[in-house]
């Protein structure tokens, strides 16, 4: 028998304190939902089902008390932090959720310089900390989009990848350790080392669970120096996304290490670049930094590959520079951005994934047709690939569409997820991952045994052995 | 050596509506402290516009000199006290017209400058005559910039920064006002605006003359913030203002809005909640004469345009403030 | 009804940074200014695109009474304004660009004769109002101001120059009948509301509705191939160098520093923060009130 809203928020008060539980019932419908259904946010028309509460612990020990209470009562647990999620991970899926919002824990653990890591709580800012190492002229490398309002826990959960990932990776290549607690209340930490062939990586089981195995309360990060002063800037214009593709692929087998490494077909382009590109001209990019010395051989020696593609004409570095310096969205841009679709009804949405090089062009190709042919009221159809490894890119699909004849609310069913499975449809048909750093969330968890195929034993283990009664964060990566 | 001409000096007050008192003051206070004439001594007259059965005195009650040029036109018949003075200045020769911020100043400005072959700037700051041209300061690129513009061509109509109105200059006690009945027309044609009536106005003028000033921005996070930041500052005797992307995000009315595209306040007392500190916003409360910022981010800029800076929950602070006020003030 | 409307497309100010701005205050001409900026992204000035969905929303509100609008739009200035235009064409208007350089300029030259402009509004009111006569614009709608002079009286210029009424600070505009429309607009002394008969000038400002509708794709494939009409200032029989040579002359433009002490006030809690705020820095100040 599953516990009444009253007797939940009951229990929590018990647990945590009147103050840490809130239920202004105007909170509770806010966070029915995350980016992923932000219309009803926007529009005011929420369908979703309303969590019973939402609770701000204080520590891993607090974490540790409402999660065994909630793995006694079979009380569905989402974890929570900055609150940026794209993909669904933080709405309710059933009725009288718990939301766990990490953003109380805040401290700032320890900078250690000297062996160049960060230690801190999981309701951490990026933007505090990257602001705090940038004091002792270090920087965390990481850099989404959501770096002004996303927390350090929520991005270590969801796989998160910054802008500059090319030369300082994802965030799973800068944890060096951290704390997770589990749904039985196990509070387990990893310690932090350089590396360790001590047995699997479990490092690994924590990072990118988006909540769906355990609660994140501390994450260790790297440093790296912060020399902006060395940065180089090199942007050129082409005709076909197909070059653009070969030269990234060029630059990354030719051992370069450049932070930001991307391609932006047409429509992408327009939207950032048409003040110096033409209507039909994709952009090539990049930016080197570093050690003088490795900024400079860096550019250099992307200059020499594109330079060997005559189809690429140079544009002036400022237009890159000026580009890169406006990249971030704090809440100023996302507030206007929601102005402007509760006045036009015009809908930005992002479906980002990966593969080889041998593929890539071919599902970008393909994926694009079918949108434009498939899905109605599209005002724009386009993309980049933002991030370039030895072996493949990703394919970062951007795109916009007015939303007719339909309620705000049914916007996802009627363009969103449509569009959602027919990118997800030729990614897999060409041996692609369907997620390459939002999350699965629980818009693209219906899709999670095509993803993982045999190997969705081991994922499918995971969940049933941390989470045996599935109390964590229902839907998300494993679907209802 | 010749004596320079004294400079002829034209103020231009409408008086058809309601912002007269406001732009007298105005007008006299850019006068006072915003003209640098040199060492010529202007003579000063000011052009009063009234409706056809205002009462003279009562019209040139708030005009900023000690003589008036009454001339009677309807309200909204820009195009008749235009030609009015078009015609005033074919007789005077006058070098220099002020008008006070708004509609109406800048389209009597503009059309005059047209006219008589002068020049025309708007949002004035400062002006000052020197070597037969006048040097003014205003504002550029949304505020980011401050121009400082040469003006030749005479005569020079000069439309005043909205910051003047919030100066405070007393007209004098007495007028000797002079109408000119030649200039209203017999028929003046057809109107260009019919069917007239005033919109429930909502209560903007607190914002400008506001001596204890309340915003709030987009660190409220929501629409109930931003109510719970008014209620504070009701509770305080405060006048309650928002950002851009507080109106942006419909939490307030647009009337509410302080910064480029709202209203510029100057009160003595500002206190800023939850705000990053935009130039665009920090525009419109830069000549609050002191200001205390409480925000979540320290780095935000508007720590440094503060005179003061609380790192902390705006809402919070605020509310605590609200008690401290509201206990002291009883 | 014949409805033009009149914008500007201008760099993104809020893309600039402060040693953006240095180098824009530091640039000796209008040239020097453009090149600083030029490496920002472009936007419509925010009340052009306002005026241009206020006059979709006219169209759309006729239409709905079976009066026919036809509208028209138009900017000044260089190449910069192509992918607005061809938004614009999608969306409906007929579109029109002048070229202040005059002849067949190249783009360098057509960017400074429109950064000669900023700071030049009667200049740019003469071209307007050429504008809205080729358009034969029954109503000439513009952004009450924008770009870097922002001054405001192009409108009124445009208007005295057509020999118009021009209202300003339009806030909304409704159909009344077929030849007249009922608009909104904020007064000296408060919003009003008054009904007006073409040919007039409108100039929006800060209206409820603020931005531009986004056509589809197919919208913008349809009119792929419709040219934008272009004509040289010389085309429409301006003289934009006279006016230029009368407008104000800019003799600087610096940063303005806006900074002050900022003290940091401090304390564990929300009340101890503000206590000592209250005691610290305002009690005094506001009894002194």
């Amino acid at each position: 028998m599953s516990l009444s809203r009253e007797a939940i928020v009951e229990g929590l008060r018990g647990i945590l304190g009147p103050e840490a539980v809130v239920t202004d019932e105007r909170v509770l419908v806010e966070n029915s939902v995350d980016n992923f259904r932000k219309l009803q946010n926007i529009f005011d028309v929420h369908v979703m089902p309303v969590p019973a509460a939402i609770v701000t612990p204080t520590n891993a020990r607090e974490v540790a008390a409402v999660l065994t209470w909630a793995n006694e009562h079979g009380v569905n647990v989402i974890p929570k932090t900055g609150g940026t999620a794209t993909e669904g991970g933080l709405e309710s899926a059933v009725p009288d959720s718990v939301i766990m919002d990490g953003s109380a824990m805040n401290e700032i653990v320890k900078i250690d310089p000297y062996n160049m890591q960060a230690t801190v709580q999981c309701g951490v800012p990026l933007q505090v900390l990257e602001d705090r190492v940038r004091e002792h002229g270090l920087t965390t490398g990481h850099s989404p989009q959501s770096k002004p309002v996303a927390h350090l826990g929520g991005l270590v959960a969801t796989r998160s990848i910054g802008q500059f990932s090319t030369l300082y990776g994802g965030i799973e290549d800068m944890v060096v350790g951290l704390e997770a607690v589990f749904p039985n209340g196990e509070i387990c930490r990893i310690k932090n080392v350089p590396r360790r062939a001590a047995g699997p990586d479990i490092r690994h089981i924590v990072i990118g669970n988006e909540g769906a195995l355990c609660f994140i309360t501390e994450v260790t990060v790297k440093l790296f120096p912060y020399l902006p002063e060395n940065n180089r800037f090199l942007g050129w214009t082409l005709m076909d996304m197909k070059t653009g593709f070969e030269v990234l692929r060029e630059v990354m087998v030719g051992g370069y290490k450049p932070s930001v490494a991307r391609v932006y077909d047409p429509g992408d382009a327009g939207l950032h670049f048409s003040h110096f590109a033409a209507p039909d001209d994709c952009v090539l990019l990049f930016m080197a930094e570093g050690a003088e010395g490795i900024a400079k051989a860096t550019a250099d020696g992307i200059q020499a590959i594109v330079d060997r593609h005559p189809e690429c004409t140079q544009v002036p570095s400022e237009y890159i520079e000026t580009w890169f310096n406006d990249l971030c969205w704090g809440p100023d841009k996302i507030l206007a951005e929601d102005e402007r679709i509760r006045q036009t009804r015009n809908v930005n949405r992002t479906t980002e994934i990966s593969a080889d090089w041998s593929s890539i062009n071919d599902i970008y190709q393909a994926a694009r047709q079918r949108i434009i042919d498939e899905i109605p009221d599209i005002t724009m159809m386009g993309g980049h690939s933002s991030h370039s490894y030895i072996n493949g890119t990703n394919m970062y699909f951007n795109y916009f569409f007015n939303v007719v004849d339909v309620g705000p609310e049914e916007e996802t069913e009627k363009y969103y997820l449509p569009i959602i499975s027919i990118i997800v449809e030729e990614t897999l048909k060409r041996g692609g991952s369907i997620v390459h750093h939002h999350g699965m969330g629980k818009a693209r968890a219906p899709w999670v045994r095509d993803e993982y195929g045999s190997s969705y034993y081991m994922l499918e283990t995971l969940k049933t052995s941390f989470d045996p009664n599935g109390i964590m964060n229902k839907g998300t990566i494993f679907p209802i | 050596m010749t004596a320079a001409a004294p400079l002829r000096v034209v103020a231009v007050l409408d008086a058809t509506g309601s912002a007269a008192e406001r732009h007298g003051r105005a007008l006299g206070a850019f006068l006072r402290d915003g003209l640098d004439a040199g060492d010529i001594a202007p003579g000063v007259v000011t052009h009063v516009f009234c409706p056809p059965g205002a009462d003279p005195g009562a019209a040139s009650a708030t005009a900023p000199t000690l003589d008036v040029r009454l001339v009677r036109v309807p309200a909204h018949r820009q195009d008749v006290a235009t030609a009015a003075l078009a015609a005033l200045q074919t007789g005077d020769g006058a070098d220099l017209y002020v008008f006070p911020s708004g509609p109406s100043g800048t389209e009597l400005g503009a059309r005059l400058a047209a006219r008589t072959g002068g020049s025309a700037l708007t949002g004035v700051l400062s002006a000052a005559v020197g070597d037969g041209v006048l040097t003014c300061r205003r504002a550029a690129y949304a505020g980011y910039l401050e121009e400082e513009s040469a003006l030749s061509r005479r005569p020079w109509c000069l439309v005043l920064d909205a910051g003047w109105d919030e100066a405070r200059a007393e007209p004098p006690e007495e007028h000797v006002v002079v109408e000119a009945a030649h200039l209203t027309p017999e028929d003046p044609g057809a109107p260009p605006l019919l069917e007239i009536k005033p919109l429930e106005a909502p209560p903007t003028g607190d914002l400008e003359t506001a001596r204890f000033l309340v915003v709030a921005g987009r660190g409220a996070g929501s629409r109930r913030g931003v109510e719970r930041a008014a209620a504070a500052a009701a509770r305080m005797g405060a006048a309650f203002a928002v950002t851009r992307p507080v109106v942006m995000n419909a939490w307030a009315a647009p009337d509410r809005q302080v910064g480029v595209s709202g209203t510029r306040a100057a009160p003595a007392v500002c206190v800023v909640a939850g705000a990053s500190g935009a130039p665009a916003f920090v525009w419109g409360i830069e000549r609050a004469g002191f200001i205390a910022a409480v925000d979540t981010d320290e780095h935000a800029p508007i720590a440094g345009e503060a005179d003061v800076f609380v790192a902390g929950d705006a809402l919070d602070v605020l509310e605590e403030l609200a008690d401290l006020v509201d206990r002291h003030s009883r | 009804m014949r409805i033009a409307v009149g914008f500007k497309v201008t760099p993104d100010f809020e893309a600039l940074r402060a040693a953006d701005w240095a180098r824009v205050a530091a640039a000796a001409d209008a040239e020097g200014r453009a090149q600083a900026t030029r490496y920002v992204r472009r936007v419509f000035g925010v009340f052009d695109e306002a005026a241009l969905e206020l006059a979709l929303r006219l169209r759309d509100a006729r239409a709905d009474d079976g009066l026919p609008t036809g509208l028209a739009a138009f900017t000044v200035g260089g190449p910069d304004a192509s992918p607005f235009l061809h938004t614009l064409q999608a969306l409906g208007f007929d579109c029109l660009r002048v070229d202040p350089g005059g002849g067949p300029a190249s783009a360098a030259d057509t960017a400074e004769a429109a950064g000669a402009l900023d700071f030049a509004p009667a200049a740019t009111a003469a071209l307007v109002a050429a504008c809205a006569r080729q358009l034969g614009a029954d109503i000439l709608l513009l952004g009450e101001r924008g770009g870097p002079g922002g001054s405001g009286t192009v409108p009124f210029l445009a208007a005295e120059a057509l020999g118009r009424p021009c209202v300003t600070c339009v806030t909304a505009i409704e159909p009344a009948g077929a030849d007249r429309l009922r608009v909104s607009f904020r007064a000296d002394d408060g919003p009003v509301r008054a009904l007006t008969a073409p040919p007039c000038v409108l100039a929006v400002g800060n209206a409820v509705v603020s931005m531009l509708r986004v056509p589809t794709l197919k919208e913008r494939l349809a009119v792929r191939d419709v040219p934008v009409t272009q004509f040289t200032a010389a085309d429409l029989g301006v003289d934009v160098g006279v006016a230029l040579d009368r407008a104000p002359a800019v003799r600087s433009l610096e940063p303005v520093d806006r900074s002050r002490a900022g003290i940091v006030v401090t304390g564990a809690t929300a009340a101890e923060q503000a206590r000592a705020l209250y005691e610290g820095h305002l009690r005094a100040r506001l009894e002194a009130l």
